[in-house]
Order: C-alpha cells, then sequence, then structure tokens
C-alpha cells in the first residue's frame, strides 16, 4: 500500500498551502486529495482582489492566487490526486478509502490534514425546490468557471461578504440584481462590498426573507416580506419581485464529516466542528484540520491555517526542530492575527452593537441598513478629504484588514498605519499627481480621484471600473450616486487600462462641479 | 454535544401546521410533515427518523438537510437543536456505485 508522509484533503487554499509548506520543510511524500476536477476549491471561483496585506497576498485576485499555489505545488512534486473521492478514514490505521477511476484504491498516511472547507446552507421556504433557486457557490460556478449566466434578472438572499461579492460578479456577468435581501438588521459583510454593489442601483431590504419561490415547473419570481425580531415575516409586508433566479448565500457549514469519522473530538461553533488546538491538530495524533472545516474564515486565513499544519505535522515526525517551528509559527500567527483584527473578526461575529470605529468615529448606519455610506455621513472619514486639484477621496469607513493603498501611493499620500484594520488617511494630498494606483489597488473599490478644477463649473470623478464593454473617451451617460440614483449627465473624458491596474480600468467622467463628491458610479446611455 | 434525552416528557399531540407539505429533505423528497409525524412516533433522534423515513440518505447525504431535519425535531421536541446528535459519520462520504466497491486496488509505491 501506498505511504505518505502526509496526506493532505481538500485541494483549497488550506490543502494546498498545507502540502506546499511539508515539502518545503523535507516531507518526501505529500498528496493532495479533491474530489473536483480542478484543484484550488473556492479560489478559482473568486475574481475579485482580496484583502489584507501584501504578505497575505492582498489586491491580488482569487483565482490567480489559486494558479500561483498550484504551479507551486506542482514544482515541489506534490501529488495532486484530482476526481478524487475520499470516501473514508480508517483510525488508528491512518487509512484513507479513496475513489478514483472507478475503482476503491488504499491509502496510508503518516499525517493527515483534513481541509475540506465548508458547503453552503439553504433555508427552505415554499417553492426552494423549484429549478432556479441556487446557491451562491453555484452561480459562481456557472459564472466564473463555466461562462454561463445563471439567469437574466436575480434575487440575491443574504448580505454577508458572500452574497455581496456574487451579486457583483452576477451584474460583472450582465444579469441584473434585483435586491439583495438579509433577515439581519444590519448588511453581514463588509460595507465596501455593500457600495461597489449599491451604487449600481441594486436596493437593499435588510430585516427581510424570501417567502416563496413562484413558479410551476422554474422560478419566475419571488414573494420577500418583512421578519420581525425573532425572524418572523410580518403578514402584510409581502412584496412580489419579478426574478428568474434565486440566488442563496446564507452562510456556510464546515463539512467536517471525515473528522467525525475518524472519531475526532467535535465541538458546535455553528455546526460541528473538530476541536484543535491552536495548530490545528484535532484529538487523534496524526490528524489536523486546516481551513474553513475547522470553523468558518476567510480564505487567506485558510492559507495561513494550512501552513501552520503542515509545520505541526512537520515538527511531529521531526523534519523540523522544535526552534525552527517556534520561529515559523510566531511569524504565521503574527500574520494571521492581523487578519483576525477588526469588526468583522470572529469575536465581532453577528454583533449588532457597534456603533463607532476603532477611531471614535460614528459608523455610517446608512451603510448598514442600505448599503451605502450617504452624503452627509461621507464627510466623517478620515479618507474624505476636500483639496485644490486632483486628489484621493477614501471612501473606506469601517475596520477590516487591509492596507494595499498605503503601498498603492508612492508618494506617500494615503496612510493606513501598523494596525492594518486601521481607516486610511489622506495626508499631503498635494502630492497627488493624479496616478490612479491607489484606486486600482483598492480590493473594495472605495477610493476615487476628484478634481474640482477641471474646468469652470465642472469636476472629474475617476472611478474604478470592472465591467465590459468598457465605455469610450467622449461618451455621455448618467451618473449614479453611492446609492444607485441618477444625479446628473456625465462625459467619459479618460479611461486607463494597464497592465499594473490588473483588469480594473479607471474611469474619469466629468460632471457637474457640485457633483464631484455625489457621483460615484457610470451609467452608459444604451444601458439605461 | 448532546444531553441525554428525557423520553418521557410529553410533547403534546401531532397538531397539522400549514407549511407541513414543505419539502426539508430534497434528495429523497420528505416533508416537514413527515418529520414531525415520525417524532410523535417516538423518532427523537436524527439516527432514528432517517431511519424511518430517510431524510439524509439520498445523494447529498445529508449536507444540505441535515441542519433543517435537525431543526424540525428538535422543535417538535421543544429543545435546542445543539442538543441533537448529528448523523453518525460513516463511509462512504458520497454516494458510490457498488461496481466501484468491487474494483478495490492497491496502490503502490
Amino acid at each position: 500500500m501506498k505511504r505518505y508522509n502526509l496526506a493532505v484533503i481538500g485541494a483549497g487554499p488550506a490543502g494546498l498551502s498545507a502540502a506546499i509548506e511539508a515539502k518545503k520543510h523535507g516531507m518526501e511524500k505529500v498528496a493532495v486529495f479533491d474530489e473536483n476536477s480542478r484543484p484550488g476549491g473556492q479560489l478559482f471561483k473568486q475574481i475579485h482582489k482580496f484583502f489584507g496585506s501584501k504578505e497575505h497576498k492582498a489586491k491580488i485576485r482569487g483565482f490567480k492566487i489559486g494558479e500561483d499555489l498550484l504551479a507551486e505545488a506542482e514544482a515541489l512534486g506534490v501529488d495532486v490526486h484530482l476526481n478524487s473521492v475520499v470516501a473514508g478514514i480508517y483510525f488508528p490505521m491512518k487509512r484513507l478509502g479513496v475513489i478514483e477511476n472507478e475503482c476503491l484504491i488504499n491509502y496510508s498516511a503518516d499525517n493527515i490534514i483534513i481541509a475540506t472547507g465548508a458547503n453552503e446552507n439553504f433555508i427552505p421556504f415554499d417553492g426552494w425546490t423549484l429549478p432556479g433557486v441556487i446557491g451562491a457557490g453555484a452561480a459562481q460556478t456557472m459564472m466564473n468557471l463555466h461562462g454561463v449566466q445563471p439567469g437574466k434578472k436575480i434575487l440575491m438572499v443574504g448580505s454577508g461578504n458572500v452574497g455581496l461579492v456574487v451579486s457583483f460578479q452576477l451584474l460583472q456577468a450582465g444579469c441584473e440584481v434585483a435586491a439583495v435581501i438579509d433577515a439581519a438588521p444590519r448588511v453581514g459583510g463588509y460595507g465596501v462590498h455593500a457600495s461597489k454593489v449599491a451604487r449600481t442601483g441594486v436596493p437593499f431590504y435588510l430585516s427581510h426573507t424570501v417567502v416563496k419561490a413562484e413558479g410551476e415547473d422554474h422560478v419566475t419570481g419571488a414573494v420577500i416580506a418583512q421578519v420581525d425580531s425573532h425572524f418572523k415575516p410580518v403578514p402584510g409586508t409581502e412584496k412580489h419581485i419579478e426574478v428568474d433566479t434565486i440566488c442563496m448565500a446564507v452562510g456556510l457549514t464546515p463539512m467536517s464529516k471525515l473528522c467525525s469519522m475518524a472519531g475526532c473530538k467535535m465541538v458546535d461553533k455553528g455546526g460541528a466542528v473538530p476541536e484543535t488546538d491552536k495548530y490545528g491538530a484535532t484529538s487523534i495524533e496524526g490528524l489536523y484540520a486546516a481551513g474553513d472545516v475547522a470553523g468558518i474564515e476567510e480564505a487567506s486565513s485558510a492559507m495561513i491555517t494550512g501552513r501552520i499544519s503542515a509545520l505541526a505535522a512537520c515538527r511531529k515526525d521531526c523534519y523540523i526542530t522544535d526552534g525552527e517551528f517556534e520561529k515559523e509559527y510566531d511569524e504565521l500567527e503574527g500574520s494571521i492575527n492581523k487578519l483576525r483584527k477588526g469588526m468583522f473578526s470572529h469575536e465581532n461575529k453577528g454583533r449588532t452593537d457597534i456603533t463607532k470605529t476603532d477611531e471614535g468615529i460614528d459608523l455610517s448606519m446608512t451603510l448598514l441598513t442600505k448599503g451605502y455610506v450617504s452624503d452627509r455621513e461621507i464627510e466623517r472619514f478620515p479618507g474624505v478629504v476636500k483639496e485644490k486639484g486632483v486628489h484621493p477621496v477614501i471612501e473606506c469607513t469601517q475596520n477590516i484588514p487591509c492596507n494595499p493603498c498605503q503601498d498603492a501611493c508612492k508618494f506617500g499620500c494615503i496612510s493606513v498605519g501598523e494596525d492594518i484594520t486601521s481607516l486610511p488617511y489622506v495626508n499631503k494630498a498635494s502630492r497627488c499627481t493624479g496616478c490612479g494606483m491607489c484606486v486600482a489597488n483598492c480590493s473594495g473599490q472605495a477610493i476615487f480621484l476628484v478634481n474640482d478644477d477641471f474646468e469652470p463649473g465642472y469636476s472629474t470623478v475617476t472611478i474604478p471600473y470592472e465591467f465590459i464593454p468598457r465605455p469610450s473617451i467622449g461618451d455621455k451617460g448618467t451618473a449614479l450616486s453611492r446609492g444607485g440614483e441618477a444625479v446628473c449627465e456625465a462625459e467619459v473624458v479618460d479611461i486607463k487600462v494597464s497592465p499594473v491596474f490588473d483588469h480594473t480600468a479607471l474611469l474619469t467622467m466629468k460632471v457637474p462641479k457640485d457633483m464631484s463628491m455625489k457621483a460615484r458610479f457610470y451609467k452608459g446611455k444604451e444601458a439605461l | 454535544m448532546s444531553r441525554y434525552l428525557d423520553r418521557s416528557a410529553d410533547i403534546g399531540e401531532f397538531i397539522p401546521q400549514p407549511d407541513d407539505d414543505l419539502i426539508i429533505c430534497r434528495c429523497e423528497e420528505i416533508t416537514k410533515g413527515e418529520i414531525r409525524k415520525a417524532v410523535h412516533l417516538g423518532m427523537w433522534t436524527m439516527t432514528e427518523v432517517k431511519r424511518l423515513i430517510r431524510p439524509g440518505m439520498g445523494l447529498c447525504q445529508g449536507q444540505t438537510c441535515s441542519k433543517h431535519v435537525k431543526g424540525v425535531i428538535a422543535k417538535e421536541l421543544h429543545i435546542s437543536p445543539a442538543e441533537l446528535d448529528d448523523l453518525t459519520a460513516r463511509p462512504p462520504m458520497r454516494p458510490v456505485e457498488m461496481g466501484v466497491f468491487g474494483n478495490e486496488v492497491e496502490s503502490h509505491e
């Protein structure tokens, strides 16, 4: 029987990172098993730029991170088994029963890292089994892997980061998003993700749930209703929305069945997860859990927890000394702790009582209930300044772990500081050359360039633009506000594309001077 | 996670509800009403309900419906879902054709 030093189950961000780390530290035989035909887990569906800082691969798009991880794993000689279902896991023999090529093949391994990720939650409602009710992950698979629109007009249920990111991707794929709804009273995901959806004109309905999918043999509409404080629909508040697709993004549950099959001690953390120490070691010697299967987090964290588990396995089998382990672990722990800070951290999950940023600034309540910061609220954030000439306006209003803007500006206009969850602020705006690197590098698409001295009576606003077809210079259309309302006519005066912008185009539009702090999106005439 | 279920507790009569025909387990097409009735027949754990009426035994192996089945049972028993054990995790993780099981081969170095 083939024996591996390490067998990793799941070729997502955690699994691939674990395999790479083990190989780098001298483990000879390392395998990764994945039931899918493509490795990378969810990474290959992630077309947006990631958050974090440089060490977390911030501002790189998810699928690119996946490609890099896979190339690295292959270069290091990791044995990647695709279309391979780990059907069973057997302890204490440390054996895996794997279905490959219509055969059942048994492997043994000295160490096993379970990195199977999570699966999507659903909520049952009248008509939820109709074709057209799909998971957000399925929508991403259709759009981003297969180039297929999941529908023409979509209702997104769930305003967490998955719901918001997928809503934006649906818009990019040319679908119409009729609304984003959430039973919670507050938008669950990052405000910047919500804002880029809201400014295109998508309405947000908080404290709303879907009560019915209409249609005979496929979805032809949805009925939503307001919910009370116990999340029960309030009779009489039903609204009909015409859609052909209902997309569910209502949370994830760790796919931890293999852990319990192996006999790990399990605990309940929004679904059963194996009890682990800080290295990901479960109650069973030689068995580790990394990534979402050990508790839902972001892909950026999964890459780190995967590496930590692999290091722990390397230490156990004496590939590295205790001293080496401690040194590397401390570094990784420091790195993951940076991501685990801020108002969206684990400890703050589900909290609805946070009203101020770490800096003591009142949070935008419009952002939490409608998905965008109001004109009045935006003024109080440190990234929003009024200056002569062209300068950045940073509409980043929540403490999220992210700082690429600070590195993007070569002229030192933007600072985040030591703590990557701090709000960015603009210093010495006069140094701004209008290069637009900050606009393109902001993973949250929250930076704009404003020039109030463009020509008498007119200003320009430069926005990040990730839609095709791109407008051309001279095109005339409508400027939309942060909330997606048409505010004035706009003329495209520049459209910049560059490899360093990584597919984010910088669209500069000319608007009347009094609109420079209102206009935040451009809609071409034909699109209206 | 679970505590000892007090089998002598009185959970009352089965009272029909308007959404009893709501499908909970898509793969096996088991409705909320069927699960509730099973509870009133004395099936008080996930395993018992599964053995009687098969929710979680279809294509997805309970990946989607487990949470919902648990919620329905817990509500009927007037307890928190956290007090109910998950289904026992058994191989195979995914549905596997019998022919594949017959094709067991040795892996080689």
